[in-house]
């Protein structure tokens, strides 16, 4: 719980820094990108260290796609 | 905002440098030795010569587009969409690695110097300073490699000089007994982790330097000063360690620096060599971050990058520890799927582009002839 207090804090100071020169200089396009980033990046901490949950492996996935070019790699380097 | 940043190619040449040596010093002995065993040295003066003839063609690609990066430059050639999915595949891994990088760092301060803090602390750390060289831009890192150049050149060179009375030159003979193939085909990894790595310093190369023709020959410069690097590292790591040694640790060059006895007065003098990988370290991870946060930008054609690198950061602190749940799985990755990764976006998307820039080239010439 505690350490959920202290990622959304931290997301907090973020858009407190982020925040007012983009509403300043009218950048719409940064402020959603920035936003959208920030959501995932806010989510996938409190998955992480606030629930514990495990996040499923990035490279797992690309282990699986790039696996044809593994074996012709491994099969010219033998 | 982002076009008006120029570095000179002194500057240039010292990111090129500290870029080549990045991870490598950390990991190639151990690899080459694997393969190559006594001939590790071969392995890595071929791998530095072949490394070379990567950078050649990734020059050649970069000077037919003196004004754009790398992701304009596959979004113009490709065409809109396909082209920015290939960019945005290009800017992903570029952002895993920037993350693995992390975890490097994080795994190999965890082992060998804070065994109690956790890792996630060390990562945050290394990631607090990389979010903050690359939000105050491309040019006050630049400056900052140049200060930091010449204290990893003092270091190198002290760890040289004392570590050259242990070396025993038994542990390379025979010499060239393992034959050309195996020695190729070893150095394939370290061609790998650092020349065509290096496709990510297309995202500063031809636009933000400011002579290009020099730069030119500036990238080839510095990755043979830090392919010599490499070489020097892996000749002592063989000739002081041994073979089996070398291979088996995951850190040879950070054992070597425990050998350092001089007088048996000036021993264990391992930070030094600590701090060269920080520093090292540090200047890699922060291209592949300034190459991902300035490539999403370019793809969403945003007016400032600097807004994500904080969210981007957040992320990539997580996914350093979520990649890699541990080192058996690292080594394999590095081994298999990272290759392929690299040479996907560093070998085969440059080649790819070249055939689709000739074809091009050809079809306009046509239109004009009718």
């Amino acid at each position: 719980m505690i350490k959920t207090i202290g990622i959304i804090l931290i997301a907090a100071v973020i858009v407190w820094i982020e925040v007012p020169p983009l509403l300043e200089k009218q950048y719409k396009k940064e402020l959603l990108v920035f936003s959208i980033l920030l959501a995932i990046g806010g989510g996938l901490s409190i998955t992480l260290f606030g629930f514990e949950k495990t996040i499923p492996n990035p490279f797992d996935l690309l282990t699986f796609i790039f696996k044809p070019l593994n074996d012709f790699i491994s099969h010219f380097l033998k | 905002m982002m076009q008006d940043v120029k570095i000179n190619s002194y500057q240039f040449l010292v990111l090129v440098i500290l870029f080549t040596i990045g991870t490598s010093i950390l990991t190639v002995p151990s690899a080459l030795a694997t393969g190559a065993k006594q001939d590790a040295w071969i392995a890595a003066i071929i791998g530095t010569g072949i490394g070379l003839l990567v950078i050649w063609l990734l020059i050649t690609i970069a000077l037919w587009f003196p004004h754009l990066t790398y992701v304009q430059m596959i979004e113009k050639l490709f065409g809109r969409w396909i082209g920015k999915a290939l960019a945005a595949f290009f800017v992903l891994i570029v952002l895993f690695y920037a993350s693995e990088l992390l975890y490097y760092f994080g795994l190999f301060l965890n082992i060998h110097m804070m065994p109690n803090t956790p890792m996630v602390v060390l990562n945050i750390l290394m990631a607090g300073i990389v979010v903050m060289g690359v939000r105050l831009g491309l040019e006050t890192f630049a400056r900052t490699a140049e200060i930091l150049i010449v204290v990893f050149f003092a270091f190198f060179f002290i760890l040289v000089v004392c570590l050259s009375p242990e070396m025993k030159f038994e542990n390379i003979q025979p010499v060239y007994e393992m034959g050309t193939k195996k020695i190729i085909q070893s150095s394939i990894f370290y061609v790998i982790v650092s020349s065509v790595n290096a496709v990510v310093l297309l995202m500063i190369f031809p636009s933000f330097v400011n002579k290009m023709k020099q730069g030119r020959k500036t990238f080839l410069i510095g990755n043979l000063i830090g392919g010599i690097v490499i070489i020097i590292i892996t000749f002592l790591s063989v000739t002081v360690l041994g073979i089996d040694k070398t291979a088996g640790e995951i850190y040879p060059s950070y054992e070597l620096t425990k050998r350092i006895n001089i007088g048996n007065f000036i021993q264990r003098i391992e930070g030094l060599m600590a701090s060269l990988w920080v520093i090292t370290l540090y200047f890699k991870t922060t291209l592949y971050f300034y190459a991902s946060v300035l490539g999403m930008a370019q793809i969403l054609n945003l007016k400032d990058y600097r807004p994500l690198t904080l969210p981007l950061g957040m992320i990539a602190v997580v996914l350093s520890l979520v990649i890699y749940p541990n080192i058996i799985y690292q080594k394999h990755f590095d081994d298999t799927t990272g290759n392929s990764l690299t040479l996907s976006i560093g070998l085969f998307l440059p080649l790819l582009l070249v055939v689709i820039y000739a074809i091009r080239k050809r079809m306009k010439k046509n239109e004009i002839e009718i």
